[in-house]
């Protein structure tokens, strides 16, 4: 029993030291304005520039940029706490310890991804307030659910710019790059749609699209029967990134072993 | 002397674009970001139904929007690194004030910033078909030279709170959209609220930016623009002046407290 709930506990003790360990200096102001700040004024930003072209749908901007924070916070606190291992010199001591891989590795996850399912929740209740958010149709358990989808679903991105980040100095500049990216391919700002159809091909390659897609449709009271397929769309797409996210690790902790020159790149 | 002040000036430029300018991260910052912000432009407007977009504020905006970014982040990031790396107190100790050094350095980051500009330029030019036709180029040109001087102003503005406390740091890197937004790097000023309008009015880049926008879409209306050039100038000194009076405060602080590192 005790050997069954080690990987349980290696997980969760990990989760809370890697999110503690980021975040215990940041002041709650400071935290706050990373939480909320930016995406707020992105968004606004968004909303300004599509009012100037004529967009006449200002929510669906306001509903995908809500939508991307549990992704961003997913991929930037997981990339940054597997890339930061490096920054700070912990790397090695985490390489060389007996721990299971899977739950060290994982755990970094956990913490940023509710987080994220938090912030966005209290961002769609901010959004309701100041935009005037029509919330009578919406199905509440639809929507949570698919929030939750979405920032467990773009852990797998963090997981694979994380491992990047421990081969490259520049792993969250192409992280940020990416992130930009994300502004344009999953539907947050237009409809898929709108991109031409060798980047809607993309776009559906992706974590997020589905996810988004199905919440737009939660918000409008969809229920499961009607968004199934992209729910289960959005697991299938987000569990290869994450596996593809641990190989990466593996792989890379592999190849440390043999050149001994990890922390040293 | 003045040998002396270029050899500062040259040996501050070369280092700046060495360890700041030519990487990665400036790539991303003076390429790759503003392409992305131009293509959310272009497909929003392509989403509502117009047949073509906005060159001058979708694409040359987006210009704007990554030598902009480009400001904030580099001009953050030296005292933030300089702390890191502890050749903070050696150039506060140094006989050059961290004011010139500054000045030095934000100046490089707004003149590496015109790349952005520039190739926003290009691309409108040579892959959008923009026209020169009707532009006041001398009205776009001064306007240029002034929103650079206003961002100059604004980037040693945000440095020196970085010099005076760590903590500010995390506030002046989420200044880069709110200022952004205010000034409207891609669209007209006027879509936004009135009392926006009025908020926006405090920033030296508006006025400067609205000029030259103004100027690329063939305004001549000199009144209007000298008006705006004026107004920007008055508010870029007046961001001068409190940089000064903080730059004083911040000294006498880290001589009294001689906590540099600790701040």
């Amino acid at each position: 029993m005790k050997s069954l709930l080690r990987p349980f506990r290696l997980y969760l003790t990990q989760a809370w030291l890697s999110y503690n360990g980021r975040l215990a200096i940041t002041s709650p102001l400071g935290y706050l304005a990373s939480k909320m700040g930016f995406p707020f004024f992105l968004m606004l930003f968004f909303i300004f520039m599509g009012k100037f072209v004529g967009f006449t749908n200002p929510l669906y901007i306001v509903i995908g940029n809500v939508l991307l924070i549990p992704a961003s916070s997913s991929m930037f606190g997981v990339t940054n706490a597997i890339g930061d291992e490096r920054g700070w010199g912990t790397l090695s001591y985490i390489l060389g310890s007996p721990a299971p891989r899977m739950p060290v590795f994982m755990g970094r996850a956990f913490f940023y991804i509710l987080d994220g399912f938090v912030t966005a929740i209290i961002g769609f209740a901010i959004a309701a307030g100041i935009f005037h958010l029509d919330l009578s149709r919406i199905n509440i358990a639809m929507l949570v659910l698919c929030i939750f989808l979405v920032a467990i679903t773009s852990s797998g991105l963090g997981f694979l710019f994380g491992s990047i980040s421990l081969v490259s100095r520049d792993g969250w500049i192409f992280l940020n790059t990416f992130l930009s990216a994300l502004y344009i391919m999953v539907g947050v700002n237009f409809p898929v749609e709108a991109l031409p159809p060798v980047f809607q091909k993309v776009a559906f390659g992706l974590p997020l699209t589905r996810g988004i897609l199905a919440a737009r449709m939660a918000l409008q009271g969809a229920g499961w029967s009607s968004i199934r397929q992209l729910v289960l769309g959005e697991v299938l797409v987000g569990t290869i990134y994450i596996l593809a996210g641990f190989l990466c690790f593996l792989l890379i902790e592999k190849r440390s072993m043999v050149s001994g020159s990890l922390d040293a790149m | 002397m003045n040998n002396l002040r270029w050899g500062l000036l040259k040996q501050q430029v070369l280092v700046q674009l060495r360890v700041r300018t030519l990487n990665l991260l400036s790539l991303g910052l003076f390429v790759i970001q503003p392409a992305v912000f131009s293509a959310v432009g272009m497909l929003l407007s392509h989403a509502a139904g117009n047949a073509t977009p906005d060159l001058v504020y979708s694409v040359i905006g987006g210009g704007i929007m990554g030598m902009w970014s480009g400001i904030v982040f580099t001009s953050t990031y030296d005292i933030t690194s300089d702390r890191r790396y502890g050749t903070l107190e050696l150039i506060v100790g140094s006989p050059t004030s961290l004011a010139t050094v500054e000045a030095i350095r934000t100046l490089t980051n707004v003149i590496s910033g015109l790349f952005s500009i520039s190739l926003a330029f290009v691309a409108a030019l040579t892959i959008f078909g923009y026209s020169l036709n009707g532009v006041n180029i001398w009205g776009a040109g001064i306007s240029l030279v002034l929103l650079l001087f206003s961002m100059w102003c604004i980037g040693i503005f945000l440095a020196n709170f970085l010099a005076w406390s760590r903590l500010s740091g995390s506030f002046v890197d989420y200044l880069e959209m709110p200022i952004a937004f205010l000034c409207g790097f891609m669209y007209p000023i006027r879509v936004l609220p009135g009392w926006l309008q009025i908020l926006s009015g405090a920033l030296p880049i508006r006025w400067a930016l609205q000029a030259m926008n103004e100027s690329l879409l063939g305004n001549h209306d000199w009144s209007f623009l000298v008006t705006h050039w004026v107004i920007t100038v008055g508010i870029s000194l007046v961001f001068i002046a409190i940089t000064r009076w903080l730059q004083d405060k911040v000294h006498d602080s880290i001589r009294v407290s001689g906590e540099l590192s600790s701040i």
